[in-house]
C-alpha cells in the first residue's frame, strides 16, 4: 500500500519512512506541503497520508482542504502528526478533513495501529465503490445479453441527437429484428433462445466501433447507433452488420442453427423537431418493409418519413 | 548505560523510549545522529542570530524545529528548552531567550555525547 509522508523535519521523516517501509508500505516522504497536496491530488496517488501540522508553503490542514476539494472520487485517509494537544487545535484539524490525528514523537505500534484502521475504512470505501458501479452497470445493462438495455440505449440516443444536431453531424440509426425467432424458441426452447440472442448481441457488438451504441430494444430487438456515420453509406453499413450476424451459424446446445436479421436504417434525418420516439417508429416502419420483403435484408427510411425542419409559413 | 536509565526521569536522552520508537534498530539509531549532527549546527546558529537580532519569527520557527528533532530523539531536557524557546519566539516575549539558548546549547552537547555512547554500546 502507497503512504505519503510530508513533514519538514528530516529526521521525523527519516525515523517515519524507515518504521513504515519496514511494516511493508511503499513509502513517499516529501518535504513540504505543496509537494504533500500535488501527490496526494494525482489520480493514482496515495490513499494514506501521515502529513506533519506545521510545515513552510502549505500546513498539514490546508493540504487536507485541498484534498478534499480535489480528489473528491476516492477517499484518501489522512491522519495529521502534530506537538499540539489542545482540543482546540485538534478540532480544527478534523475540520480541515483530516481522519485522524497522531501526537508526535509518535509510538510505532499506535502509529501501525492507526495506519491499519485507515486501511479499513480504505478497503470498505472499495467494496462500498464496486457494489455501486454492480448495481449502476445492472441498472443499465440487460442482464441476459450484458449490452445496453432499452432505457439505458434510448436515454443514450436522446443525447447523441441532441448532439448531432447541435454539432451539424450525421448519425445512423439500426433496429434489428432476428428473423424467426419465435420459432427457435419454439422449435428448441427458450434456453436456446437466449444462446441465439447472446451470441447475436456479441456479433452486433464487435461489428461496432468503440463509440457506438448497442442495445437490446426488445425480446429479439436490438437498437444500433452508429455516431458520425456518413449518411452515403448508412444501408452498406447496415448490410455489413447484418452480415456480421447472419455469416455463421450460431453453435447452440441443440446445434448449429442458421440466424438471420432484418433492419430498419434511418440515415442522418437529424435536421428537424423529431422526437425519439417519431425517429423510432419511422426505423420501425422500414423494418416492417425489410420484413415484409423477405426478411435478412436492410430497408432505408423512406424520404417522405424524414424529419425535416416545419416548412415557412 | 542503555539498560539503566529510567524513563521517568529528566534525563538528557531517555534511551528506552528512543530504542522503542526505533523498534531496537539500532543501524537506525547510527543513521539518525549523522542527520542530527548534520541539521542541529545550523539550525542552533540561526536560532543564535535570530536570538541577537530579537527576530521573533525566526526564534519560534527555529525553535519549532529543533523541538521536533530532540523531541524524537527522547531528549526530554533539550525538548523542554526548544519548547520555551518556541513559546518565547510565539508570544515576543524574548527577555529570557539567551539564557534559555545556553542552557539548550548545552543540553545538546550533552545529547550528542549521550547518542555517541548509546551507539557504541549497542554496537558492542
Amino acid at each position: 500500500m502507497k503512504i505519503l509522508i510530508a513533514d519538514d523535519e528530516r529526521l521525523s521523516r527519516h525515523l517515519l519512512q524507515k518504521t513504515l517501509e519496514r511494516a511493508g508500505y511503499e513509502v513517499t516522504a516529501v518535504e513540504n506541503g505543496r509537494l504533500a497536496a500535488e501527490h496526494l491530488c494525482r489520480l493514482d496517488g496515495p490513499r494514506l497520508a501521515l502529513l506533519d501540522w506545521v510545515m513552510p508553503e502549505l500546513d498539514g490542514p490546508e493540504v487536507c482542504r485541498l484534498v478534499r476539494q480535489q480528489r473528491k472520487q476516492v477517499h484518501v485517509h489522512i491522519v495529521l502528526l502534530t506537538s499540539k494537544e489542545s482540543k482546540k487545535d485538534v478540532v480544527v484539524g478534523l475540520e480541515s478533513g483530516a481522519d485522524d490525528y497522531l501526537i508526535k514523537p509518535c509510538d510505532p505500534e499506535e502509529l501501525k495501529a492507526r495506519l491499519r484502521t485507515g486501511l479499513r475504512i480504505l478497503q470498505l470505501e472499495d467494496k462500498l465503490v464496486e457494489a455501486r458501479e454492480d448495481m449502476r452497470f445492472k441498472a443499465t445493462h440487460d442482464s441476459l445479453t450484458s449490452l445496453l438495455n432499452r432505457g439505458a440505449v434510448m436515454e443514450l440516443l436522446s443525447r447523441e441527437l441532441v448532439r448531432t444536431r447541435r454539432e451539424k453531424a450525421s448519425i445512423t440509426i439500426l433496429l434489428g429484428d432476428v428473423d424467426h425467432f419465435k420459432q427457435v424458441n419454439d422449435t428448441y426452447g427458450h434456453a436456446v433462445g437466449d444462446e441465439v440472442l447472446r451470441e447475436v448481441a456479441k456479433r452486433l457488438l464487435s461489428s461496432a466501433r468503440s463509440y457506438d451504441l448497442v442495445g437490446r430494444y426488445g425480446g429479439e430487438e436490438f437498437l444500433i447507433v452508429l455516431n458520425n456515420s456518413d449518411a452515403r453509406y448508412a444501408l452498406a453499413r447496415a448490410e455489413q452488420i447484418r452480415n456480421a450476424v447472419a455469416r455463421l451459424p450460431v453453435q447452440t446446445t441443440r446445434g448449429p442453427l442458421a440466424v438471420t436479421m432484418s433492419l430498419g436504417v434511418l440515415a442522418s434525418g437529424t435536421e428537424g423537431p423529431c422526437s425519439v420516439e417519431d425517429i423510432l417508429y419511422e426505423i420501425d416502419m422500414a423494418l416492417y418493409a425489410a420484413k415484409a420483403a423477405g426478411r435478412n435484408c436492410s430497408k432505408l427510411v423512406e424520404p417522405k418519413f424524414a424529419c425535416a425542419e416545419p416548412a415557412a409559413t | 548505560m542503555c539498560e539503566t536509565e529510567s524513563p521517568n526521569v529528566q534525563v538528557v536522552l531517555n534511551i528506552p523510549e528512543l530504542l522503542a520508537q526505533l523498534e531496537d534498530d539500532r543501524a537506525l539509531l547510527g543513521e539518525l545522529l549523522e542527520i542530527f549532527k548534520e541539521e542541529c549546527p545550523p539550525l542552533l546558529r540561526s536560532l543564535a542570530e535570530a536570538v541577537s537580532g530579537k527576530d521573533a519569527r525566526v526564534v519560534e520557527r527555529t525553535s519549532h524545529n529543533l523541538k521536533g528533532m530532540l523531541s524524537t530523539l527522547s531528549a526530554p531536557r533539550a525538548t523542554s528548552a526548544a519548547s520555551q524557546l518556541e513559546q518565547m519566539g510565539r508570544t515576543g516575549e524574548m527577555s529570557g531567550c539567551r539564557g534559555t539558548l545556553t542552557i539548550l546549547e548545552a543540553e545538546v552537547v550533552s545529547l550528542l555525547v549521550e547518542l555517541e555512547n548509546c551507539l557504541e554500546t549497542a554496537e558492542q
